[in-house]
């Protein structure tokens, strides 16, 4: 069995009165690992501490079978995207990726050969000449994944890289974030507060809400954990009476409630899935005219309160 | 030193042709128009010419000037976060240090010496230059020089523990530089700008700087350097262990 390149243990960070992690305990392995957690959760602590930019209060951290903190050593192994916006506008792509360079000791040829190559790999070729403040959101992002993978690190830690963007950069960024793994051989952490983006991207994943891992691993294990609870839908109509008599009937469906104005209905399901399959054709069956449904799980935080029980 | 001189590069460039670029020039402007109006009075040129340069210039305006740049190099790029680059590259922070005072001293040398002809060519452009005239000239630019590195050091600190480092700049600029190292007696000797003085009233030979109840070249330019490192290694001690949250 492979070695967790990341190994938190009994981690805590806090900021005065506030909770960054508490007891924050995770083993990454090799691949493309995906972060996800609800904004504020403590993610992008959690890259602060593996890049050494902020040091744990209580516990340990290895990365890369090193300690972050104090360690610049350990800084070529890996690149870091964060999830802000640290470029300058008035540089071009090129001189930014030749100060970056510079900073890892990249110099002369060599650097210039390898500005090109990574212009290459994430598809700015043909921009890398024009001043950053001219450029799109999408290859912002792009520039700052070829700053995190100039050095040819082992190692990338990509926070939030999709923030922002739109559809179809999402789509370019997710393919490059492959590519990456596969053709160049990085293992990457990828963190989102967006489940299904990063299960784009990724079958492992941990989960972190409230500073704490609450859950880690394949994400069928997680889908899970989460089927386990009652998922909370609300169906808005005529002819709901009916409707919710069915649904009484069905076995995983755990209650119904009417709201004060009978014009809608509070459904807690076991299986969302098979209610979603099912329900077209109970509707049809019971002739009623819904106008609207909406699940009140369909965000990542309702995920994390039936996790941790809160 | 590829890393820190890459960080060199960088951050003179940006702090030469920032925005606070334009607070250098409107100094240089009411310079010139200061030592320009006073180059028509009738006054003795030498002594004047040195006066002007030295109270102006080396006793008022360097210190405000360090303190706009030195107070902000560091401290701006950790409001924009673009520090995570040099956080996160394997050069030691020591270096990155140093490549940040580096490019001060440099900065602010630049933008020093720029002032100082300005003002030398609005007063004695018009009076007449000599070898007399030159040599103030030249003493004020080294003056200018050596002061740009002890005060760099000392504002490059100042910027790190501060979320508002201008607030305690201004105060030292004004109120420590400015009042105390005006006092008489030996309480001005807690100035900076009283050693840089000292210097210069064994350099230049015209004006009231030439007359400075100085405390002997040898003994300045010790406390300028030790002054000066001991800000360094502080700063670097600090910068080593600061978090960046």
């Amino acid at each position: 069995m492979k070695a967790p390149i990341i190994s938190a243990k009994n981690l805590s960070k806090w900021y005065g009165q506030v909770i960054g992690l508490n007891n924050f305990n995770l083993d990454i392995m090799p691949g493309i690992t995906g972060i996800v957690g609800p904004n504020g959760a403590g993610k992008t602590t959690f890259f602060k501490l593996i890049t050494g930019m902020i040091k744990a209060n209580v516990g340990e951290l290895q990365v890369l079978d090193q300690k972050p903190w104090m360690n610049t050593a350990i800084h070529a192994k890996f690149g870091l995207c964060p999830d802000y916006d640290n470029l300058s506008d008035d540089m071009t792509g090129r001189e930014f990726l030749k100060l970056s360079g510079g900073l890892h000791a990249m110099s002369g040829a060599g650097l210039d050969k390898r500005i090109s190559e990574v212009s290459e790999i994430v598809g700015m070729t043909d921009a890398i000449g024009r001043k950053i403040g001219g450029y799109s959101k999408g290859m912002r992002q792009r520039i700052k994944i070829a700053v995190t993978i100039l050095h040819d690190p082992s190692l990338l830690l990509l926070d939030e890289p999709l923030a922002g963007t739109d559809p179809l950069a999402r789509k370019e960024i997710i393919d490059l974030i492959f590519s990456l793994h596969r053709e160049h051989g990085h293992d990457i952490i990828v963190s989102s507060h967006v489940l299904f983006e990063v299960e784009r991207m990724t079958k492992n994943v941990a989960l972190v809400y409230k500073g704490r891992a609450v859950a880690s691993g394949h994400i069928s294990e997680i889908r899970g954990l989460i089927d386990k609870h009652p998922h909370n839908i609300v169906i808005e109509g005529e002819g709901l009476l009916e409707l919710a008599k069915r649904f009484l009937d069905m076995d995983y469906i755990v209650s119904v409630g009417f709201s004060q104005d009978k014009s809608s209905i509070h459904v807690q399901v076991l299986k969302p899935d098979s209610f979603f399959n099912d329900l077209p054709q109970i509707v049809a069956d019971m002739d009623c005219d819904i106008t609207r449904l909406h699940s009140l799980d369909d965000n990542l935080e309702a995920v994390f309160r039936y996790l941790v029980g809160w | 030193m590829i890393g820190m001189m890459a960080i060199i590069r960088y951050s003179t460039k940006k702090i030469l042709f920032s925005r606070k670029a334009v607070v250098s020039v409107l100094i240089a402007i009411f310079i010139a128009a200061v030592m320009g109006y006073a180059a028509t009075q009738d006054l003795e040129r030498l002594p004047a010419g040195a006066d002007f340069m030295d109270a102006l210039i080396l006793f008022f305006f360097m210190p405000i000037i360090a303190m706009i740049y030195g107070a902000s190099i560091i401290r701006d790029e950790i409001e924009d976060k673009s520090i995570t680059q040099i956080l996160t590259s394997p050069l030691d922070r020591t270096f990155a240090y140093l490549g940040y005072y580096i490019s001060l001293v440099i900065s602010l040398s630049i933008v020093m010496v720029l002032i100082v002809t300005v003002g030398f060519l609005s007063f004695f452009g018009q009076t007449g230059i000599d070898s007399d005239a030159l040599g103030i000239y030249f003493s004020v630019c080294i003056l200018s020089i050596i002061g740009s590195m002890v005060y760099s050091s000392l504002f490059l600190l100042i910027s790190l523990p501060f979320k508002r480092p201008l607030y305690l700049g201004l105060f030292y600029a004004f109120i420590w530089e400015g009042f105390i190292g005006s006092l008489g007696g030996r309480i001005q000797e807690v100035a900076i700008k009283h050693y840089i003085r000292s210097i210069g009233s064994d350099w230049i030979s015209h004006g009231s700087i030439s007359g400075y109840n100085a405390s002997g070249i040898g003994y300045s330019s010790s406390v300028l350097v030790g002054i000066t490192i001991f800000f360094l290694a502080i700063g670097i001690l600090y910068f080593r262990v600061k978090e960046f949250p």
